[in-house]
């Protein structure tokens, strides 16, 4: 392989995750970090760190010129973005290229295709791949209207800039569609500089699911199955899991099909993620979008695959072919994800920075913690509230389901508030028991999973 | 380079391309684009920084900077390749001793090909230079100490 140090540009867990995987592929590892971040754990575990900015995101997690300045000062021949910050961000993948860095995660062109969601939803129409019925760009009211009265309401105006749930506006009738338009597009114009919109049917009744999939220079790309990422507030995932329940094995067959046949045509490389809306009514599929880079619930593939996708990720950047072939990909038993995250599910989910007096996260069989947090850690003010990520994993959807319940009431902390209490009420409950949901269950179930228990 | 030392103008500002280069003399802040006449005169040249650019580190330095002398840090504004003088073979911006005032350029910190000047930020003497010409500097790094304190009658009286 031809990388012999990693710069990480980013924080939290996937910054730790990261760096585990560099000391796994006995690789160097280097940290860049703003002011905010220079006691993290990841800091504490890299050989070297660097301070690229003060503690606001976009004077050094979104700096370019920071990031690869930093790898360059420091020697490092490779970049890991993890995800978030610039992630999904051309630039940076051209940055480094132009400097001699090898970017870990796929090519600027791809990056940039994908990223404009319309175009990547015109590529898989082209392909056969299902799309939900829809618009082009929707350049004015007019055309606006024509365009509903034929994909009938409820339906959605989506930025093509968008993506990742964002940018994103339903609309349930005619009356509400002028305003609609306007604001959908002044919130784009204000978000992304970018006021593209294209419209699209919205499944009221839908599952997300979503293909990981990955690719390598050799033109080699396969799939490591499907997750289930219904479970979402405000279009955030909160808990994943992996496989997705009570899916017919030639439906899943023909989602997996789609995602890689996607990921071919563009000569995809390195990992992504092909996102579906599943319409629960009808068993019809249909493509979403795709993730340009390695994803938050990316562990509980891991856990049913036994594959190491960051390790993956680094080798494949370094030149390697894949390590295995879409035959050697074997699924085993049923792992589940909760997001702990530092907030106040009783007051509105707002945010709960602070120092961590306590953290006495569970252990024991088929229990994952990926986490950045310790005893003493105080949880910056400045990114998002993420503390970590719980997977459990079990034979079956019954025993990972069982060890998640197990592991988040033996979770003890003190001096931040989390989302604990929420995410044990939200396992517990009957319909997720059932695997009955669907993308809206959780925000309509939201008064009585947050209320405090007893 | 020769030429602008030579000339009236106190600070230089170049564009090739995606290359852009900013020197300035003895503490002078850009006010206005007064450098365009220079650019005409040098644009053929290419001026080079002081010293080669940092290489590859075979050994990862250690983890903390140390400080050995108290006073005010005039700190790195920016990552990236610091240089104490605007360009190969000419003489430092500021030397031990120096009196420097708030807006005096101490060096140039260079991210991407892109020159930044560093201004002191204090006024006062500089008494360390903390950072070697060329090297890799961190953001808030110390480049210099300075004790702090106005006077001009310190001005040019280092050696």
């Amino acid at each position: 392989m031809s990388i012999s140090r990693v710069l990480v540009a980013n924080r939290g867990e996937i910054a730790v995750r990261v760096i585990k995987a560099c000391q796994a592929l006995r690789l160097q590892s280097v940290l860049a970090v703003s002011e905010a971040d220079r006691k993290s754990m990841a800091a504490q575990m890299a050989d070297r760190v660097v301070c690229i900015g003060p503690a606001r995101a976009a004077e050094s997690y979104l700096k370019i010129e920071a990031l690869v300045s930093a790898a360059l000062g420091t020697g490092a021949d490779a970049l890991h973005p993890g995800y978030g910050f610039l992630a999904e961000e051309p630039k940076l993948a051209e940055a480094c290229a132009e400097h001699g860095i090898r970017f870990i995660g796929p090519s600027a062109e791809s990056i940039r295709l994908m990223g404009n969601k319309l175009e990547a939803r015109a590529l898989a129409a082209k392909n056969g791949i299902p799309i939900a019925a829809g618009s082009m760009k929707v350049h004015n009211l007019e055309e606006a209207l024509r365009t509903a009265r034929e994909i009938g309401f409820p339906l959605l105006f989506k930025a093509a800039a968008g993506g990742g749930g964002r940018g994103i506006k339903i609309v349930s009738s005619e009356a509400g569609l002028a305003e609609a338009f306007s604001t959908a597009g002044a919130e784009a114009r204000a978000a992304f500089g970018d006021d593209t919109l294209y419209m699209e049917r919205y499944i009221a009744n839908a599952r997300h699911i979503e293909v990981q999939v990955f690719g390598d220079r050799f033109g080699n790309v396969i799939h490591f199955g499907e997750r289930d990422c219904s479970l979402q507030r405000r279009h955030q995932k909160i808990v994943e899991e992996a496989p997705a329940p009570n899916l017919p094995d030639q439906r899943r067959r023909q989602i997996h099909l789609a995602a890689v046949a996607l990921a071919k045509k563009i000569g995809y490389e390195n990992a992504g993620t092909v996102e579906f809306i599943f319409d629960r009514d009808s068993g019809g599929f249909y493509f979403l979008e795709m993730n340009t880079r390695i994803q938050v619930e990316h562990p509980v593939t891991e856990m049913i695959t036994g594959v190491d996708l960051v390790q993956e990720q680094i080798r494949v950047a370094g030149g390697e072919p894949l390590s295995v072939s879409q035959s050697d990909v074997r699924f085993t038993g049923h792992a589940i994800e909760c997001r702990i995250n530092a907030e106040s599910p009783q007051h509105g989910f707002r945010p709960s920075p602070g120092l961590l007096s306590r953290w006495e996260p569970p252990t024991g069989e088929g229990v994952r913690l990926d986490s950045h947090c310790f005893a003493g850690y105080v949880i910056p003010p400045f990114y998002d509230s993420l503390m970590g990520k719980l997977i459990t994993h079990g034979p079956t959807r019954a025993e990972a389901l069982s060890r998640m319940r197990e592991a988040l009431a033996s979770f003890v902390f003190d001096g931040v508030e989390t989302n604990i209490p929420f995410l044990r009420a939200v396992i517990d409950h009957p319909d997720y028991v059932n695997a009955d949901v669907n993308t809206t269950w959780l925000e309509r179930n939201l008064a009585t999973l947050s209320a405090p228990a007893g | 380079m020769k030429l602008f030392e030579n000339s009236s103008f106190d600070f230089l500002q170049l564009e090739f391309g995606d290359l852009k280069l900013t020197v300035s003399k003895g503490g002078y802040k850009p006010a206005s684009s007064a450098a365009q006449e220079a650019e005409r005169q040098v644009a053929a040249e290419r001026p080079r920084p002081a010293a080669p650019r940092a290489s590859e580190p075979s050994v990862l330095p250690p983890k903390e900077v140390q400080r050995r002398t108290d006073g005010v840090p005039i700190t790195a504004p920016m990552v990236g390749t610091f240089y104490t003088a605007p360009s190969p073979g000419a003489p430092p911006f500021v030397n031990v001793g120096d009196f420097v005032n708030e807006d005096t350029t101490v060096g140039l910190i260079e991210v991407m090909k892109v020159f930044n000047a560093v201004t002191a930020g204090v006024a006062g003497t500089i008494t360390e230079i903390c950072v070697q010409n060329g090297a890799f500097v961190e953001y808030g790094q110390p480049l210099f100490m300075v004790t702090p304190g106005a006077s001009a009658a310190q001005k040019g009286s280092a050696g």
